[in-house]
């Protein structure tokens, strides 16, 4: 086994210090090497290193097929050869190195994208039951006379039923719910079962509190809305209105609602919405702000002031406390609001070279977030280096839209009207 | 007598002499003697014999000449036998002390010198006899001839026989040899060591004070201290308060204590400070050179030599800016080549001298950067509009004019392909198209935002134009408003018909232009540019090279405002109406403050072709220009409130992405309403998004 290590590396063997390094991990022991110190060439790469861990495996299990690995040292990525990591960082070569290893975070596959008749501009992967292997579209929601800025799936008691938010340039929010298991052959058309009209101008951005039973709003009128998802009996005062009788024989009742609260502060359009917590909703708008929202109260706790306009929030990652934002430039900037004085993003990255049109956290892992660009790429971000981990450039422009599906898959919709899925994300 | 023997004792000859000094003086004491002798003689001849008076005196004479010959006689005697004669002397001496005291102490030495001088030619020098038999003549007058010389042989053979011969001298003026005593030799001798002549006299006796008392009870006066010694001078009291009150008044002055100068001075200083303090009128300080460095020297060391790439880069600069000195290595100063440019060296300083003016100029020094005027730095004046992310293409000829929509969401853009496009700002995605059929000249977008219409201008009509954007309720209201008897095309309408108020805001300028109030000028086949005051009932309209302001209400002429540009193509007001600036064909922006003059408050001169627009920003600081040079400027404009503040303008950012097309580049620019963004719209047909 030894032997198979060094050969690749006899070449370069005498002009290379040695490092000794022990490998650990926390994945399960297929995955796990001996946890003896071995000495390696300093000059290494992440790829080398892999092929190392790969190699070791190996020997210990000869059907093992190798993957890649990705390797922390002190909480960070190695992004670099490990001479000029331990350099960059002032760690001592003299000890015994601990690395760990974690899988890499890439995607594998790329699956066909799906072809839309127009733009893709929202996608929500939050429920799995949805979209089903492929990308097949399955239902499809007709009665937006704008575009469609924002969907959102609202958790529904029952897995048969799934309700679905849209949020559209038309001024409405519209809900949709329709039989997630039921098997068609060719799409289906479903009608919304309510309507929620009050917003002045176009609805930018839709989001669902967690438990399901209430959907807030950012539009262009500058203002949140607040909206009840329930029932019509629940409220009681919904007004049944018959549409466009004339055109469609079998029609179900459509209701209406009103806002429940509006939130009133920002001061340009509400671009974005979060409502990751029962009594807070983040939001950010062009005014280029991000504000915290107690629900109760219907005040702002927080401003964070960035500068620039933004496109989109999302809260996740440490504590799920952590808030990424993008806008009308190329930076991806995280905030943490616990830290006083939170004015500074803690983490910002670059790589971009256009607006950012969406961010997302993982909902599992605290590290890892896809941000979709206009420059046609999504990328794939770990908290523990400044590179990216992946950039998916399947689409041809603008990316509209972009978020985790399934826990290991990315999907993005764009301006080529595809709809993409990259899958194979392992994030353990 | 002491002094005397040590004057004396300078050289034999001289000795000599004294010696017949002393005898001069001693004559008369030996006179005396004899006369004494002579008179008692003459006693004795009185109480025996009685001769005459004369005879007596004769006789005298007789005597005293015989003693003479005698003594004359006798000196001859003298030479020879000295001794016995300074015996007889001493004696003598012995026999006068007694009577004459001092004198006779005195003349004691000169007992040798008995021989009166013979020779009385006085002070002639002696080579006057040397041809003559005789030397001088005696005292009777007689000549005194010469020795007999002997042969020199002769008297060699003498001295070297004569063991005495080394103390004999030849006395040239008495012409005869001296032999000195042992004891006159040794006095000599002593006398040359620098002692004293006689042996017994002792050079350091002890000092005898003659004057001592050793008695002396008191002073030399017993008289008592008189009182004054003790009680201080009421003069000097007197005379001192005179000095002090004299002193006070500042009557009496005392020395300044000088200023030093100063010790140093700066060895490699200015001199030019000198030179001032010098102020002459001619003086004109010779510059001073530069003093060699290590890189002068024959061998620099290596961080002195310029590299290849270096020496090549010397060659691509300009002549003057190309350093005048290359150093080089040399390993010995013997191989340093002769200076190769010493003859033109001199040429030029020769040239230099012939035509260098005679006068001092003043030369004002200005550091050009000093000259620029302070602006704050671009960081301080974010945000204002950088880099394009956004494009919006669809177009297919040039697009000629933009206009946004209020809340900044939607805007529209005219081009020359006979289309309006409605765009999604954020996404840029285009919403609508719109078809006219004519080339458009200019879209604009009701600032009401509850009416979602466009005013577009194309070809000879202005139509208004329903977006389609708004809820239902909108939508309503817009196609209640636009609704015609006999509609030509659906959403389109011609201005003439329109009665409804709510348009006549939107389509004023419009009507204006057709009233007939600038008929004159739309005859020139010119259109007038105009531009709203924002807040008040004024209207700007544009000439060919001046900005007329209208009244609107006093329908009046207020102001005209000169630009002193070639042609005026663009204008624009800033949001609080004060300010107006003016783009030109030129390619300069004018900047007027109403409140200052009617002439330009800046002039900008910054594209190099025509200016197709200019802008200001709704809320932000901010306006630019666009030019068909494909760029467009932004600059920061503050307008501040404070009225004895002027606006303060600061060049920001060119920027560029258009392509040029058909020798036109970017037609229109406009601000985001809310944001610090600008839409460029270009000739190649796209319209470009720059912002912060």
């Amino acid at each position: 086994m030894d032997m198979n290590i060094e050969t690749p590396e006899d070449q370069n063997e005498e002009n290379s210090r040695r490092v000794q390094v022990r490998f650990k991990t926390k994945l399960k022991p297929p995955q796990k090497v001996p946890s003896n110190s071995i000495a390696i060439p300093s000059n290494l790469t992440r790829f080398g290193l892999s092929s190392v861990v790969n190699n070791l495996l190996q020997a210990v299990n000869p059907e093992w097929k190798s993957e890649p690995f990705d390797f922390l040292i002190n909480g960070e990525l190695v992004r670099m050869s490990l001479e000029q990591f331990l350099l960059a960082k002032g760690i001592s070569a003299e000890k015994v190195l601990e690395i760990e290893y974690i899988k890499a975070v890439a995607p594998q596959k790329e699956e066909e994208p799906s072809l839309h008749d127009d733009w893709v501009s929202a996608v929500d992967g939050s429920n799995p039951g949805v979209w089903k292997a492929g990308g097949v579209c399955t239902h499809i929601l007709e009665g937006h006379c704008g575009a469609v800025s924002s969907v959102n799936i609202i958790k529904s008691d029952g897995l048969k039923y799934v309700t679905v938010a849209t949020a559209s340039k038309d001024q409405t929010l519209r809900l949709w719910k329709f039989d997630a298991e039921e098997l068609v052959n060719h799409p289906k058309k479903i009608r919304s079962f309510k309507i929620l009209r009050g917003h002045k101008a176009s609805v930018h951005s839709i989001a669902a509190e967690t438990s399901g039973n209430m959907v807030c709003s950012g539009s262009w009128d500058c203002t949140i809305s607040l909206w009840r998802t329930n029932d019509s009996d629940a409220a009681g005062n919904q007004v049944s209105i018959k549409k466009r009788k004339g055109n469609n024989q079998v029609e179900e009742p459509q209701l209406e609602g009103e806002a429940i609260s509006t939130l009133v502060g920002h001061t340009q359009c509400v671009s974005s919405v979060v409502w990751p917590q029962q009594e807070t909703i983040y939001s950010a708008s062009w005014d280029h702000s991000v504000r915290t929202w107690d629900v109760e109260m219907g005040k702002d706790l927080s401003d964070i002031f960035c500068g620039k306009a933004l496109n989109c929030i999302d809260i996740g990652g440490e504590g799920s406390a952590l808030i990424a934002a993008g806008g009308s430039d190329p930076i991806l900037r995280i905030w943490d609001p616990r830290k006083p004085g939170t004015s500074a993003p803690v983490f910002q990255f670059s790589s971009h070279n256009s607006w950012i049109s969406a961010c997302k956290w993982h909902n599992k892992s605290w590290f890892h977030l896809i941000s979709a660009s206009y420059d046609g790429k999504v990328m794939l971000w770990d908290l523990r280096t400044a590179w990216p981990l992946s950039v998916i450039d399947s689409h041809k422009d603008k990316v509209l839209c972009a978020d985790w599906w399934r826990g290991d898959s990315v999907i993005s919709g764009g301006v080529d009207s595809k709809l993409c899925v990259s899958s194979g994300v392992s994030i353990q | 007598m002491r002094e005397r023997k040590k004057s004396s004792a300078v050289e034999v000859s001289s000795v000599k002499k004294k010696k017949e000094k002393k005898t001069k003086d001693n004559n008369e004491p030996r006179e005396q003697k004899e006369k004494e002798e002579s008179q008692s003689i003459m006693k004795q001849q009185k109480n025996t014999t009685s001769r005459s008076k004369k005879e007596k005196q004769r006789k005298a004479t007789e005597d005293y000449q015989s003693l003479r010959e005698s003594e004359l006689s006798g000196d001859e005697v003298h030479g020879t036998d000295h001794d016995v004669d300074n015996a007889d002397d001493h004696h003598e001496e012995d026999q006068t002390d007694g009577s004459e005291g001092h004198r006779g102490v005195e003349e004691s030495d000169s007992s040798e010198d008995e021989v009166a001088p013979r020779n009385t030619i006085g002070d002639v020098p002696l080579e006057w006899y040397k041809d003559e038999k005789h030397i001088g003549y005696d005292i009777s007058g007689k000549k005194i001839t010469k020795k007999e010389r002997q042969d020199k042989l002769a008297s060699f053979l003498a001295n070297v026989d004569d063991s005495k011969s080394w103390r004999k001298i030849y006395d040239e003026y008495n012409d005869e040899e001296v032999e000195l005593t042992k004891e006159e030799i040794r006095l000599v001798q002593r006398l040359l060591k620098g002692k004293a002549p006689h042996t017994d006299f002792d050079q350091y006796a002890d000092y005898v004070d003659w004057f001592k008392y050793d008695d002396a009870l008191h002073p030399l006066s017993n008289a008592p201290e008189p009182k004054r010694r003790f009680i201080p001078s009421k003069w000097e009291s007197k005379k001192v308060v005179q000095y002090v009150r004299a002193i006070r008044k500042g009557l009496i002055k005392f020395d300044e204590p000088k200023e030093e100068e100063p010790k140093f001075y700066l060895l490699w200083g200015d001199d030019s400070s000198a030179a001032e303090k010098a102020n002459h009128l001619a003086y004109i300080p010779a510059p001073k050179p530069k003093l060699p460095g290590h890189e002068e020297s024959y061998n620099p060391s290596l961080e002195y030599i310029p590299t290849q790439e270096e020496l090549n880069s010397y060659q691509l600069m300009y002549e003057e800016d190309r350093p005048k000195f290359i150093p080089r290595r040399f390993t010995s100063l013997r191989s340093v080549p002769a200076y190769e440019n010493a003859v033109k060296d001199s040429f030029e300083r020769c040239m230099d001298l012939y035509l260098c003016p005679r006068v001092r100029k003043k030369r004002v020094n200005i550091d050009p950067e000093t000259l620029k005027p302070k602006l704050p730095s671009r960081k301080d004046l974010k945000p204002y509009p950088v880099a394009c992310y956004l494009e919006y293409k669809g177009h297919k000829g040039a697009v000629v004019s933009i206009s946004t929509e209020a809340s900044g969401q939607w805007f529209a853009s005219g081009s020359t392909d006979g289309t309006v496009r409605i765009w999604e700002v954020e996404s840029g995605r285009c919403l609508r198209v719109l078809e006219i059929g004519e080339a458009i000249q200019y879209v604009a977008w009701n600032p009401l935002p509850e009416l979602p219409v466009l005013a577009v201008s194309a070809g000879q009509d202005v139509l208004i134009l329903n977006t389609g954007l708004g809820n239902e309720e909108e939508q309503r209201r817009v196609k209640d408003l636009l609704h015609v008897e006999t509609p030509t095309a659906p959403d389109v309408l011609d201005l003439g018909l329109v009665e409804d108020h709510l348009l006549k805001n939107l389509l004023l300028a419009l009507m204006f232009t057709l009233d007939g109030v600038f008929g004159r000028m739309a005859s020139q086949g010119r259109l007038p540019l105009h531009v709203f005051h924002p807040t008040r009932s004024i209207f700007f309209v544009s000439t060919k090279k001046n900005i007329r302001v209208y009244d609107l209400l006093k329908q009046r002429l207020i102001k005209k405002l000169e630009t002193g540009l070639k042609e005026v193509s663009s204008i624009a007001i800033h949001p609080a109406g004060d300010n107006l600036i003016v783009g030109s064909r030129e390619g300069k922006l004018c900047w007027f403050d109403m409140d200052l003059s009617s002439k330009p408050y800046r002039v900008l001169k910054c594209h190099p072709k025509d200016i197709t627009n200019v802008a200001f920003h709704r809320s932000y600081p901010l306006f630019a220009s666009c030019s068909d040079d494909c760029t467009a400027y932004v600059f920061h404009g503050m307008v501040y409130s404070d009225l004895n503040q002027n606006p303060l303008i600061v060049p920001l950012e060119i920027l560029r992405g258009h392509t040029s097309s058909n020798g036109r580049g970017v037609m229109d620019c406009k601000f985001h309403p809310r944001q610090p963004w600008l839409f460029t719209a270009g000739a190649d047909s796209v319209i470009r998004l720059y912002c912060h």
